[in-house]
């Protein structure tokens, strides 16, 4: 899905969006900003962070100003207004060396979406990345937001990766052919995207169970970032085994039960672009 | 199609020559995969004899119709190289030009670097000159030791189709998936073991013959990067990096026989040259 986002006029004064208009899988692109002397030296004043490294034609920027700077691009995509109650975390990776005349641009794309307990807002955390002109990713990075809700819920679950919810949603969406090729084990698979786990109790082909938690804990678990599990199930096809052997999805536990599933993994993820 | 005797065994051998005349055209020796077969030039090979080419295809000992090597399953891609030689020199190929893919293209590089007097000419494809150990060949030692291990004919077939190149349409990539599961994974896992060991980073300079290397811009299990550096280290070599296509070019791309055509053409006007 990609969605570029006009600036809302209202985001300045009015609410912008609330929790319920973000959805899993929706992308960005900011304007391009080219990063300036004055960039340098005021961001080198304001942190007096003065190493030699942040000096001189060849200066490169602290890596902090990269998030400052995905920040106010983020702004500019107007999505934001006084719905927002704040920024909740940060995780941030410093890929390439940002200097002077560089031109970057953000590329957000929203990973996940969790209502809080308490039900009037929800988190929203945004995959951010800026690239430069080549494509190439310079800083990475979530972020999380914490949005006011417009209604009590309940949320769509379709895209929840690792939840109860999602858990439950694949597993009334799985091919027969799953039970079939489960039809002699006896374990429990875990799936995990981010922070967020879930386990389905397998006993001859059938799930008896989908839980935060298997009591002896999962034969093994297959995980990934919330951007992984975002791709894998808005790409045209099922492309598990091409982001399995390239890393992007890693696996814990019991090797030789993760080899022997291969194909209900398969099955897995193609319920789980089913219900996304 | 025929079986002889090489180095103490049954090969079976594939030809192809323009008119019928299975000896008649310029020799072309085509080499297959890692635990395939001839198979995988099935739609090339009658089209390139058309075009005027002797075109040989054998099953690698172990592999397809051919019978195993009597050592037992090869480890070591010289060994294939070797292979191929007295192939040639049984069939009585004069100056063949030899394409070759994956492992069939890094024993098409080994060829070059030890006879490049007694070659017309290579096409090497989704091979280097070394794979920086990966995989390691200390995991295909202890899958050859369980080669029943798990879904392993799943792992063949998806596998395939995360290399197969993205412009490849559905059903061909299918078919190419399914007719790999055919394989004798000790056989598949020996070729492996070959293909990570075998390092010609040091013999690639004396390569005499024209040579060119290509490699699927998709294709996951050799990087773009390993196929140039490879192409640098011989003298005049040039490579090419085909978009949209995988580790399989001879059995993704439609009218593979006429793109192989245009470069042989190529390598033969080198040699004028």
């Amino acid at each position: 899905m990609t969605t570029e986002q006009v600036l809302r006029p209202d985001t300045r004064t009015g609410p912008g969006r609330r929790f319920e208009e973000f959805t899993v899988g929706e992308r960005f692109t900011s304007a391009p900003r080219t990063v300036t002397a004055t960039d340098l030296a005021e961001f080198t004043r304001l942190s007096g962070d003065d190493h030699p490294l942040h000096a001189g034609p060849d200066g490169v920027l602290q890596g902090p100003f990269g998030i400052a700077v995905a920040m106010g691009l983020l702004q500019g995509l107007g999505l934001h207004g006084s719905a927002v109650r704040g920024l909740l975390d940060t995780h941030w990776s410093y890929r390439l060396p940002l200097r002077v005349g560089d031109t970057v641009r953000l590329e957000l794309t929203v990973v996940r979406c969790r209502r809080t307990r308490k039900g009037d807002a929800g988190v929203v955390t945004r995959h951010m990345r800026l690239v430069d002109e080549q494509g190439r990713t310079v800083q990475e990075g979530t972020t999380s937001a914490l949005v006011a809700a417009a209604g009590p819920g309940p949320d769509p679950v379709g895209r929840a990766f690792g939840t109860l919810g999602w858990g439950e949603a694949l597993v009334a969406a799985l091919a027969p052919g799953f039970a079939e090729s489960l039809a002699t084990w006896d374990g429990a698979i875990g799936l995990r995207a981010g922070e967020h786990e879930v386990c389905l109790r397998v006993y001859r082909g059938k799930v008896i169970e989908v839980a935060g938690r298997a009591a002896l804990g999962p034969t093994f678990t297959v995980e990934a970032d919330e951007l992984t599990w975002t791709e894998l199930v808005t790409a045209p096809a099922n492309e598990f085994t091409r982001f399995a052997m390239s890393g992007r999805f890693g696996m814990r536990g019991n090797g030789y039960e993760y080899l022997r599933l291969t194909k209900a993994l398969h099955l897995i993820v193609d319920a789980a672009r089913g219900i996304a | 199609m025929r079986y002889i005797d090489i180095a103490g065994a049954l090969a079976f051998v594939e030809e192809h020559g323009p008119g019928g005349d299975d000896t008649a055209g310029t020799p072309v020796l085509c080499l297959h995969t890692a635990g395939q077969s001839g198979v995988q030039w099935r739609h090339v090979a009658p089209a390139l004899a058309a075009r005027g080419f002797r075109v040989v295809v054998p099953d690698l000992p172990g592999h397809g119709r051919s019978e195993p090597a009597p050592g037992g399953p090869v480890t070591e891609l010289g060994v294939y190289a070797g292979w191929c030689l007295e192939l040639i020199e049984a069939l009585g190929l004069e100056r063949p030009y030899v394409v070759g893919c994956s492992i069939g293209g890094k024993i098409t590089l080994d060829l070059a670097a030890r006879a490049s007097g007694r070659l017309a000419g290579i096409v090497a494809m989704a091979a280097n000159a070394w794979t920086g150990g990966t995989p390691s060949e200390r995991g295909l030692r202890r899958e050859l030791a369980d080669v029943a291990a798990p879904s392993r004919t799943d792992r063949t077939y998806l596998g395939t189709l995360a290399v197969v190149g993205r412009s490849v349409p559905a059903e061909r990539a299918e078919l190419i998936a399914t007719m790999h599961r055919r394989e004798d994974p000790a056989i598949s896992n020996s070729d492996l073991i070959g293909w990570t060991t075998h390092d010609l980073r040091e013999r690639l300079g004396g390569v005499r013959c024209p040579a060119h290397l290509v490699v699927g811009a998709d294709d996951l299990w050799v990087p773009a990067a390993g196929t140039r550096a490879a192409a640098a280290l011989i003298p005049g070599a040039r490579c090419t990096v085909l978009d949209g296509i995988g580790h399989y070019p001879m059995e993704e791309i439609e009218g593979f026989d006429g793109v192989l055509a245009g470069w042989l053409a190529e390598l033969g006007s080198e040699v004028a040259a």
